[in-house]
């Protein structure tokens, strides 16, 4: 059927030669799908086919048809499913950041499900609210629609498909009346760096997870006599370790995220995590299908290249999504590299002690493996009602302007607290808001908003947390650093932070996501999540007392633990007889 | 009429001072305060270099070719900020003010003992001295200097610098002062057990009696780790621009007026001479903790916290532009990094908890930034491996287990 179709369309394509071809000779093709002699131009950008000069063939033409406007009546008259989901994916809409921010900035009790750029494009900015005009002026230069030639010096976004897909630009090779066009090269072979245009702020993902940490600011080491180790302007990193998945495989972005998860399902998702796709067993627990079943599959590996078009397949456990690229061999689970082909070796995750307890089900992966979070305390936002900035969905300088402080930068011990899928996940402060409004002559500070958030880091590394950086770290419970001291039969903490005398206005320590007691200092912005509460910090305390001798996952207690405990609290093993009165 | 000379008011020159206090003076002149004897060797030390300087005949070098000269004109412009007779100290000729007041009578000598204010003027930042305040100095770049206060404006910067608030020493908060222990006899070794003569043997026991009392009721430190300094003595200014703020009025002062005129020529004064001289000295910190400590064994025997004071990484440009020194930082295999045993006076009721130091990640070299240790102490020593599995032996197992099932 698909051969009838493609014939169908090539004798179309071949009889109706287009005048664009006479003037723009050899002009390359923007991939091996979508070969110039066979699509010719004009099905992609317009214009008149059949005009004889420059004026009238040029007329309608659009440059970029890869814009999502353009693509919904170009591309989609083969790809009207993809250009579907991805108008409604998160990269487009942004609808995730503006509907968290409004409720962060308290415009709204809980998330309301918005459209996001789209219902700020055609508001008025006097009707904006602040998070509204926070989101245009701050967040909303990086969506995937963006207007690339907004950007003067920042790294150019945007574009529509081109914003990931584009891996080269455009030449004209020689400008005359004939000149000779060398078109981008569109891929599904995304190179990470792609990705990091603009995942490199917020939760930073992009960039720990290449080991590199945004630093205080300081340009250290000063060699050569300049500030170095710098990510743009006025903002700089210091290197700490990289996720165990780029380190050891060099894996890309792509090479686990899935076109699902990255460009969306057709639902309109409310929050990232309800959009994204991949979770670590899909390869590290990986469920096995026939990819006959899976039609997407074999296309995609025909795209790609360099990935075989294997009988066998892993699909995702959420979405049931093909991996065109985890496939099983003689019983072992293999990862092929998206950018080249190489082949790795998958390690299942194992039935040892560690992985089974019944009292670790509710530890997601990334509490226990990653090794640190970049947690920025403090987001001391700063609003001049009077001044100008530039408004990335107006596309023009609008009234109010935004200036972002900070308190300090913290890396270590990630924080846990129950994420917004009921685990136990890593969490940092997301975000500490502290609003400042300057009004001509007046000045207010009408909200202080505390939230924290969770998620995966994406500093994977093979060896998991230490039983006690959960058990007795007050950083780690979410108390905050200072002194953990169990006296007189109770566990108490005593913060370092003095946040009134810090003039923060608030009257916990900045670090401190719950007390002792478990009393919520912090907010969440998914409806699950939230610190540990009184049951479980004791729960995780008294663990500790056990842990102090029994640090190893192998060591008998753990066999059975239940019966364990009974033993000890009956006085029938050897500690309980010295330990209990 | 020798009434009427006693009740006129002293002038404000040392003279006057030695009229009365010639033994003072003698004693002063001395003492490390006046001298800078320990903190200039300390840094040459640091640097591999064994001197027996003084402020008084620390050398003036005329080029910058050797790294001696080169640490000694840090010294000079960096270091050197203060001491007895510096002006961002002391403005007026009197030696004595720069810790005491004046007085005018023998009824009013009250008035001129050393206050807390003056301490701080010197002992800050880095040092200990605001920690005991509850200080803790923030980031250089812009962005830190928040909160903004209820007013709009940023809270007035503290001794050049703007600070966290943690929790303050308990004997600031019982309104005890830096001379309430430094006091004239015990001037600079005030210690614990000279007010604290009992202490209860149940939460002090045997096991423990090496370990100093800071090791333990200190609750937290200034570490500041890896210090950046930059010699430049061309005119590149512009990349400090969020970075004007170093601890340093001059530097401040000197930046906002090259950031809008970038031919001033780059100098910097000799707080030893006051003269201006060729090139500006600029720093930066890899990133500074509160929480983090580390243990080391005096030479004493005793158990100290131990500070990352300076660890240094040494770049030098000269006028022709060339690198004389880049990011020096290792010296015939020897790091440049010192951690230098100390006592924060951040001291807490509640003593630290076992698990701080039994425990502790960085010492157990478990914690991500423990490569920071690759570094040498001074006049101490990192725990040996024996020490560090006495900390974790199944002695202290069970004696901890106890505790918690108590």
């Amino acid at each position: 059927m698909r051969l009838i179709l493609f014939f169908l369309l090539l004798t179309t394509f071949l009889l109706s030669k287009e005048s664009c071809l006479n003037c723009h000779q050899d002009t390359t093709s923007i991939d091996s799908y979508h070969d110039v002699k066979i699509f010719g131009c004009a099905s992609c950008h317009g214009g008149d086919k059949k005009a004889k000069t420059k004026q009238k063939a040029h007329k309608n033409m659009v440059l970029n048809p890869s814009r999502l406007e353009h693509a919904e009546i170009f591309c989609a008259k083969c790809h009207k499913d993809i250009i579907n989901r991805v108008k409604n994916s998160l990269m487009n809409t942004q609808s995730a950041i503006l509907d968290v921010l409004k409720y962060q900035f308290k415009e709204s009790e809980k998330i309301v499900k918005s459209n996001g750029i789209k219902d700020l494009i055609n508001k008025p900015k006097a009707e904006q609210s602040l998070a509204e005009d926070h989101f245009s002026k701050l967040c909303a230069a990086c969506h995937i629609n963006q207007k690339e030639d907004s950007f003067k010096t920042l790294q150019k976004r945007g574009g529509g498909c081109a914003n990931c897909h584009r891996v080269s630009n455009t030449k004209i090779v020689k400008k005359d009346l004939k000149p000779k066009i060398i078109h981008s090269k569109f891929s599904t072979k995304i190179p990470s760096k792609t990705c990091l245009k603009c995942h490199n702020r917020s939760n930073r993902i992009g960039l720990s997870y290449f080991g590199k940490f945004e630093s205080e600011g300081y340009g250290t080491p000063f060699k050569d006599a300049k500030l170095n180790n710098k990510l743009d302007k006025s903002r700089f990193f210091y290197k700490l370790p990289a996720d165990i998945h780029h380190t050891k495989a060099n894996l890309d972005c792509i090479d686990c995220h899935t076109q699902t998860g990255v460009m969306g399902d057709k639902k309109i998702a409310l929050h990232m995590e309800d959009a994204l796709d991949i979770s670590c067993k899909d390869c590290h627990k990986a469920k096995f299908k026939n990819s006959k079943d899976y039609p997407l599959s074999s296309l995609l590996s025909a795209l790609n290249g360099n990935i075989p078009n294997f009988d066998t397949i892993a699909i995702t456990h959420k979405k049931n999504t093909p991996l065109y690229n985890v496939t099983n061999e003689n019983n072992q689970t293999f990862i092929y590299r998206k950018k080249d082909g190489k082949k790795f070796k998958i390690t299942q995750i194992s039935n040892k002690a560690y992985h089974t307890q019944e009292f670790h089900k509710r530890l997601d992966c990334s509490a226990c493996h990653s090794k640190w979070i970049p947690s920025c305390y403090g987001c001391h936002e700063v609003y001049f009602k009077n001044s100008k900035q530039y408004d990335w969905i107006k596309h023009k300088y609008t009234k109010g302007a935004w200036m972002e402080l900070r308190s300090y930068l913290r890396y270590e011990s990630p924080t846990l607290s129950i994420g917004y899928n009921k685990k136990i996940m890593p969490s940092a402060p997301g975000c500490q808001v502290l609003m400042n409004i300057y009004d001509e002559n007046n000045f207010s500070k009408p909200f202080n908003s505390f939230a924290y958030a969770a998620w995966s880091p994406h500093t994977i590394s093979k060896e998991s947390r230490e039983c006690i950086d959960c058990h007795f770290n007050p950083k780690t419970l979410g108390l905050g650093d200072g002194i953990l001291k169990y006296e007189n039969t109770k566990f108490k903490f005593y913060p370092f932070f003095d946040s009134n005398k810090s003039g923060l206005d608030i009257n916990f320590a900045i670090d401190s996501l719950i007390d002792i007691n478990g009393t919520q200092y912090q907010s969440f912005s998914r409806d699950n999540a939230r610190g540990f509460n009184k049951k479980e910090i004791l729960k995780i305390l008294n663990a500790y007392k056990c842990i102090i001798c029994h640090r190893d996952y192998d060591d008998k207690i753990y066999k059975n633990f239940n019966e364990s405990k009974k033993l000890f609290y009956n006085k029938k093993t050897k500690c309980s007889k010295e330990l209990l009165k | 009429m020798k009434k009427l000379i006693l009740l006129l008011p002293l002038t404000l020159f040392a003279n006057e001072c030695i009229k009365c206090h010639q033994d003072k003076l003698q004693k002063c002149k001395n003492s490390n305060h006046y001298t800078l004897k320990n903190a200039i060797n300390t840094i040459f030390k640091t640097f591999n270099f064994d001197t027996n300087y003084t402020l008084q005949n620390l050398p003036e070098p005329k080029n910058y070719k050797n790294l001696k000269n080169l640490v000694t004109d840090m010294i000079r412009r960096k270091c050197m900020r203060c001491h007895l007779k510096s002006p961002l100290i002391n403005k007026s000729n009197n030696l004595c003010l720069s810790c005491h007041n004046t007085h005018s009578n023998k009824l009013d000598a009250k008035n001129a003992k050393a206050t807390q204010k003056k301490c701080l003027n010197c002992h800050n930042g880095e040092f200990i001295g605001t920690d005991f305040l509850g200080l803790f100095p923030k980031d250089y770049d812009k962005a830190y200097r928040a909160p903004i206060t209820k007013d709009g404006t940023f809270k007035k910067p503290f001794l050049n610098s703007y600070y966290h608030n943690l929790s303050s020493d308990i004997h600031f908060k019982k309104g005890f002062s830096c001379i309430s222990c430094h006091n004239g006899k015990n001037w600079e070794k005030a210690n614990c057990t000279s007010c604290h003569k009992k202490i209860s043997k149940n939460n002090h026991p045997s096991y423990h009696k090496n370990i100093s009392c800071n090791a333990c009721h200190s609750a937290w430190m200034v570490n500041s780790y890896q210090l950046h300094l930059l010699r430049d003595d061309t005119k590149n200014y512009a990349q400090w621009k969020r970075l004007t703020k170093q601890f340093d009025p001059y530097l401040e002062k000197f930046l906002l007026k090259a950031l809008k005129n970038k031919n001033i020529e780059p100098k910097m004064p000799d707080y030893i001479t006051n003269e201006l001289k060729e090139g500006i000295w600029y720093m930066g910190w890899k990133f500074k903790r509160w929480e983090n400590f580390i243990l080391v064994k005096k030479y004493n025997g005793k158990i100290y916290l131990a500070k990352p004071q300076f660890q240094y990484f040494l770049t030098y440009k000269d006028k022709n532009k060339t690198l004389v020194f880049n990011n020096l930082n290792e010296l015939n295999g020897s790091k440049l990094e010192a951690f230098l045993p100390k006592a924060p006076h951040t001291v807490a009721k509640k003593a630290k908890e076992c698990e701080m130091c039994h425990e502790n990640r960085i010492i157990f070299k478990k914690a991500i930034n423990s490569n920071l240790l690759n570094a040498k102490t001074l006049k101490s020593r990192f725990l040996n491996d024996s020490e560090l599995k006495k900390m974790q032996s199944s002695e202290y197992k069970k004696i901890r287990a106890k505790m918690l099932f108590n």
